[in-house]
C-alpha cells in the first residue's frame, strides 16, 4: 500500500530508492500464477503450507502476461525463479534462452509418479496438471452430442458457436492445429487449416475462455471450444456438457520451467516438486477441476469419468506441435487476421 | 433554452446511464453468469466484494493512487500548461506533441517500456513506481484542459494586475488561478479516473500481490463472469456520486465549470 | 498549440516559464522519453538487447509493416474509427456539455456532473462488457426488440464497425463533455444576448457566438478523444468481433502472444507518428478557423 512518506517521496521527485536486494529477498521464491478459483485455493491453502514448510515466502504474480516481463528484464536477473504457464508459451521463451528445458529430476522425487506425458519431448519443463480441450455443448439447445471435431463446422451452428481470436490464445490455436488434421494430412497441414477457418464463419471469437464460458452459461451461444475444466465446473448451475471428440482431446497443459539464471534453484525445484505431491494434486483436482499429472491417484466418485486419470483417459490426449507452431505463428497469423476481417 | 434542447438532452441522458443501470442491475442477479433479463435479485456478490481481502485491499490501493495522481499530475501539468501557454518558450509546439504522446501510444507499450526501464535500473516494482508511471500518463489530461481554458482567458486582466504593481507571485494567486480553475479542476478529475481506471500501464508495474482493482478485475474475469465485477464497479459509481458531492461541499462546482 | 500561443504578449518571463516546465519535463524525459526511446531502438533492432547479447540493426519490423497492404489497411480502419468517434462524442457531447455549463440550478449541475462521472469510473473493462451485454443475441437490445415483437431473429450487433464506435464513444464522451463545459463555461452569456438583442434568432446567436468561442474545448475535446479511441483496444477486441481489426489489437498481440517486441514497437511508432501529424494537422487547420482563440 501507498503511506504518506512514499507519497511525499515520490511527490518530491525522487525515486523510491532501489529495493535491497540480497538479504531481504534470499528467501522469497518469485512465481506466477492464476487468479480466480486457481489462485483462491492457492493462497488460502498450499503457499502458507509451502512457505511453512521451507521456511520462505512466495511471491505470486498474478497480472498476465508473464512472458513478455520475463523478456524485459535483464539476462541473469530473471524477474521470476518459476515460470507457470500454458505448454505453448514455454517454447517460446525456451527458444530465447531464458528457461531450462527440464528440471533437474533428481531435485524433484515426485516426478518419477507422473504420468509419461509430463516430460513428454513435446513439453519444456514439467506438466503439472492437464486440461482437455473439447466441445462443450447445451444439452437444452443441441439434440446429440458432438461426436467429432468436424460436429462444430456443422451448418446448423452458424452464428451460435464459439471460438477464440487466433493470434491470442493458445485455444484458437490449437484448434486451427486440430482442423488441419480433421480436415487434411495432420496438424501441420496449413492450407488445410486455412480452409477450414474460412468454413468456421460465421462465429464468435473471444480473446479469452472466460467469454466463451460465459456465452454458454447464459445461453447466448450452443456449442464452444472449451476445456472441460470449465465444462465441468459450472454443470450444477446450467446444462452444459462437455464432448471428448474421437478424434482425440487437445491437452491444455498447466507447465512449470525454471528460470535460466535463477538465484534460488534449488527452492524453485522445491516448490515444482511440492506441486506435483499427492496433497496439492489432489486438492487442485478436486477444487478447480484440473487433471492431475500423478498416476497414483484416486480421486473422490464426483471426478472419476470425468477428469483424465486412468491409463486409457489419459491415451485420448493429443499433446500439440507447439514449437512448430511457434516457428509458423507470423505466417499463421497473417493469414488468419486476414480471414476474419469482415 | 428551448423544451428540445431538454429532449434532446434527455436522450443523450440516458445513453450515457443506460450502461451503468445494466451494471447495477447485473450486480443484483443471482445467476454466477451475464444474462439478460436477470433471475431474482441477491446481495451475494456485494457481499463477495466487501469480504474480499484482494478486492478491498485493490480497491483502496486504486483509491490511493488515484488521489495521489490528481495531486501531482495537478501540479505537475498546470504548471506546464502555464509554461507553454504564457511563456513563449522555443518549441511549444514540439513540447505539446511530446506531452500528448503517451495518450496516442498504445498504453501497453508505455507499460512495457516503462517495466523495462525499471528492471534495468535495477528498482523493482512498486506503488511508488506505480505513481509516477500513472502521472506521467495523467499528465496529458491535465494540460489539455488547462490550455483550453487559458486559451479563453483574458489576458488583459493579468496585465492589469501586474501594471497596477502586483508581484507576479499575486498575479498568479489572484487573477491566473482562479481563472484556470475550472480547467485545473476538470484536469484533476481526469487524472483521479484515469489512474483509477489505468489498465495497461498498470498491468506491468504492479507488484505482485499488491494489484489495483482494474488488474484485479481483470485478473478475475479471465476466470469467472460472475456479478462480482459488477458489484465492485457498482462501489465505484458510488464513488463517482461521493467525488461530485466532495468537489461541490468543498470548492463548488460552481467554481469548477464556471468563473 | 500555435493557436493558444500565437497572440498577445507573454505574462510570464522565460526563465520562470522554464521553471515551471521542469518538473513535467524531467518526468517525461525520464519516465517517458527514455523507455519510449528504448523501444524505438528495439524497432530497428534484430532482438531485445536485455536477452540477445549482440543484436543487429534491421529494418525488417518496418519493411513487413510496408510491404503488407493488411497493415496500412488497419492503420486506416484504426484512424477511421478514432474519427467516427470524435465526432459522435462531439455531437453528443456538446448538448450536455451546453446544460452544464449553463445549468442555474446547483441541484441539477451537480447531478449532471455525476452522470457524466458514473460511466467513468464504472472501468473501462466493465464498461465494454456492459457494452457486450447490450449487444448480444440475448442482450438488452435484442431481448427488448423480441419482447416488443418487433424482431424475429436477433440482430448481429458484434463485430460491426457501427456498433464498436457508439460504444467507444460511450467510453469517451466524459472527456468531451467535462473539456467543453470548462470552456463553454467561461463564455460570457452576455454576448448572446447581445446578439439577440440585435436581432438575432437564438440559433444564429448560438451559431454565430457560442459555438466559434468554445472552438478551444471542441479543439482539446477532440484530441482528448481521438488519441484515447486509436489506442483503445478492449472494446474493438470485445465488441468487434475480431472483424474489426486496429492497430492497437495487434499491437497487444505481438506483446501478449507472439512476444515479438521490436514489431509491437514498430506498430506503436507507426501508430504514434501518424495521430502526431493529424494532431498538428488538425491544429493547422482549427487555428485558422474564425473564431478559435
Amino acid at each position: 500500500m501507498l503511506n504518506r512518506r512514499t507519497l511525499l517521496g515520490a511527490a518530491a521527485g525522487t525515486l523510491a530508492m532501489p529495493t535491497l536486494l540480497g538479504a531481504q529477498e534470499a528467501n522469497t521464491l518469485r512465481i506466477t500464477g492464476w487468479g480466480g478459483a486457481w489462485g483462491e485455493v492457492m493462497r488460502s491453502k498450499h503457499i502458507p503450507t509451502f512457505e511453512k514448510a521451507h521456511n520462505c515466502t512466495v511471491e505470486v504474480d498474478t497480472a498476465f502476461p508473464f512472458v513478455p516481463k520475463l523478456l524485459a528484464s535483464p539476462r541473469g536477473r530473471p524477474v521470476y525463479d518459476v515460470l507457470h504457464t500454458n505448454s505453448n508459451e514455454q517454447w517460446s521463451v525456451f527458444e530465447q534462452g531464458l528457461v531450462e528445458r527440464r528440471p533437474d529430476l533428481k531435485l524433484v522425487p515426485n516426478a518419477a509418479k507422473t504420468y509419461p506425458y509430463a516430460t513428454s519431448d513435446s513439453i519444456v519443463g514439467i506438466v503439472i496438471f492437464t486440461s482437455a480441450i473439447g466441445l462443450a455443448w447445451r444439452k437444452d439447445r443441441i439434440q446429440a452430442a458432438p461426436a467429432s471435431w468436424k460436429d462444430f463446422w456443422k451448418p446448423e451452428y452458424a452464428g451460435k458457436r464459439a471460438s477464440y481470436v487466433i493470434p491470442a490464445n493458445s485455444l484458437g490455436q490449437a484448434l486451427f492445429m486440430m482442423a488441419g488434421k480433421v480436415y487434411g494430412k495432420g496438424f501441420k497441414d496449413l492450407d488445410a487449416s486455412f480452409k477450414a477457418m474460412e468454413a468456421v464463419k460465421p462465429v464468435r471469437l473471444f480473446d479469452f475462455t472466460g467469454g466463451a464460458e460465459n456465452a454458454i452459461l447464459a445461453g447466448e451461444l450452443d456449442i464452444a471450444v472449451l476445456h472441460d475444466t470449465a465444462a465441468y465446473r459450472n454443470q450444477d448451475k446450467v446444462p452444459v456438457e462437455f464432448a471428448a471428440p474421437s478424434e482425440g482431446v487437445m491437452a491444455l497443459e498447466q507447465v512449470l520451467s525454471v528460470t535460466t539464471g535463477t538465484p534460488k534453484k534449488a527452492l524453485a525445484h522445491e516448490w515444482i516438486n511440492f506441486m506435483l505431491s499427492q496433497e496439492v494434486q489432489r486438492s487442485m483436482a478436486e477444487t478447480v477441476w484440473y487433471s492431475p499429472v500423478r498416476s497414483d491417484l484416486t480421486l473422490a466418485e464426483k471426478y472419476r469419468g470425468k477428469l483424465l486419470t486412468t491409463p486409457e483417459q489419459v491415451a485420448t490426449l493429443v499433446q500439440m506441435p507447439w514449437q512448430w507452431y511457434n516457428e509458423n505463428k507470423d505466417r499463421i497469423d497473417d493469414r488468419v487476421n486476414r480471414i476474419f476481417r469482415g | 433554452m428551448g423544451r428540445w434542447f431538454y429532449v434532446l438532452n434527455g436522450l443523450i441522458l440516458a445513453f450515457l446511464l443506460l450502461p451503468v443501470a445494466i451494471v447495477i442491475l447485473f450486480a443484483l442477479n443471482p445467476e454466477p453468469f451475464i444474462a439478460f433479463p436477470p433471475s431474482g435479485f441477491s446481495l451475494r456478490w456485494y457481499d463477495k466484494f466487501l469480504h474480499s481481502r484482494d478486492f478491498m485491499h485493490a480497491f483502496m490501493l486504486s483509491l490511493e493512487l488515484g488521489v495521489g495522481t490528481a495531486l501531482l499530475a495537478g501540479c505537475i501539468g498546470t504548471a506546464a500548461a502555464l509554461a507553454i501557454a504564457r511563456g513563449n518558450l522555443p518549441g511549444s509546439g514540439f513540447l505539446t506533441a511530446l506531452f500528448l504522446s503517451p495518450l496516442v501510444l498504445p498504453g501497453l507499450l508505455t507499460g512495457f517500456a516503462m517495466f523495462q526501464l525499471v528492471m534495468v535500473l535495477g528498482i523493482g516494482r512498486s506503488s511508488s513506481v506505480l505513481l509516477v508511471g500513472h502521472t506521467v500518463v495523467a499528465i496529458p489530461y491535465v494540460m489539455r484542459t488547462v490550455l483550453a481554458v487559458l486559451a479563453n482567458a483574458d489576458r488583459s486582466i493579468e496585465e492589469a494586475a501586474r501594471g497596477l504593481g502586483a508581484s507576479p507571485a499575486t498575479v498568479f494567486r489572484e487573477v491566473t488561478l482562479p481563472l484556470i480553475r475550472p480547467g485545473v479542476i476538470a484536469g484533476c478529475m481526469f487524472a483521479f479516473i484515469t489512474s483509477f481506471d489505468q489498465f495497461p500501464v498498470s498491468l506491468f508495474l504492479v507488484a505482485p500481490g499488491e494489484e489495483t482493482l482494474p488488474i484485479a478485475m481483470f485478473n478475475y474475469l479471465r476466470f469467472d463472469f460472475d456479478g462480482t465485477i459488477a458489484a465492485a464497479s457498482t462501489v465505484s459509481i458510488l464513488l463517482a456520486v461521493l467525488l461530485v458531492l466532495a468537489i461541490e461541499r468543498t470548492v463548488g462546482l460552481q467554481n469548477s465549470t464556471r468563473l | 498549440m500555435a493557436a493558444v500561443t500565437a497572440h498577445g504578449a507573454p505574462t510570464l518571463p522565460r526563465s520562470s516559464a522554464w521553471l515551471l516546465l521542469t518538473p513535467a519535463l524531467a518526468m517525461f524525459i525520464l519516465f517517458f522519453a527514455v523507455p519510449f526511446l528504448t523501444m524505438a531502438t528495439m524497432s530497428v533492432l534484430s532482438g531485445n538487447p536485455m536477452v540477445v547479447p549482440n543484436p543487429r540493426f534491421t529494418t525488417r519490423h518496418f519493411e513487413r509493416i510496408l510491404d503488407d497492404v493488411y497493415y496500412l489497411e488497419t492503420l486506416w480502419i484504426t484512424v477511421r474509427l478514432g474519427l467516427s468517434t470524435t465526432i459522435v462524442s462531439l455531437l453528443i457531447g456538446y448538448p450536455l456539455a451546453l446544460w452544464l455549463a449553463r445549468a442555474r440550478s446547483r441541484t441539477t449541475r451537480t447531478l449532471l456532473m455525476m452522470a457524466v462521472l458514473a460511466p467513468m469510473m464504472m472501468g473501462l473493462v466493465v464498461r465494454t462488457y456492459a457494452w457486450l451485454a447490450m449487444y448480444s443475441n440475448r442482450g438488452v437490445i435484442n431481448g427488448s426488440l423480441a419482447w416488443l415483437g418487433l424482431t424475429d431473429e436477433p440482430i448481429q450487433f458484434l463485430g460491426s464497425e457501427a456498433a464498436v464506435v457508439v460504444a467507444l464513444a460511450h467510453i469517451y464522451v466524459p472527456f468531451m463533455i467535462l473539456t467543453l463545459s470548462g470552456v463553454i463555461a467561461r463564455i460570457d452569456t452576455r454576448l448572446e444576448e447581445a446578439a439577440r438583442g440585435l436581432g438575432a434568432s437564438s440559433a444564429a446567436a448560438f451559431l454565430q457566438v457560442t459555438l466559434p468561442l468554445s472552438m478551444p474545448g471542441i479543439l482539446a475535446g477532440s484530441l482528448l478523444v481521438f488519441a484515447l479511441a486509436i489506442s483503445a483496444y478492449v472494446t474493438p477486441i470485445v465488441i468487434g468481433n475480431y472483424n474489426i481489426q486496429t492497430l492497437p489489437m495487434l499491437v497487444y498481440q505481438q506483446i501478449s502472444s507472439s512476444f515479438n517486441l521490436g514489431f509491437a514497437a514498430a506498430l506503436g511508432i507507426v501508430l504514434l507518428i501518424v495521430a502526431l501529424l493529424l494532431v498538428g494537422a488538425y491544429n493547422r487547420v482549427m487555428a485558422r478557423a474564425p473564431g478559435a482563440a
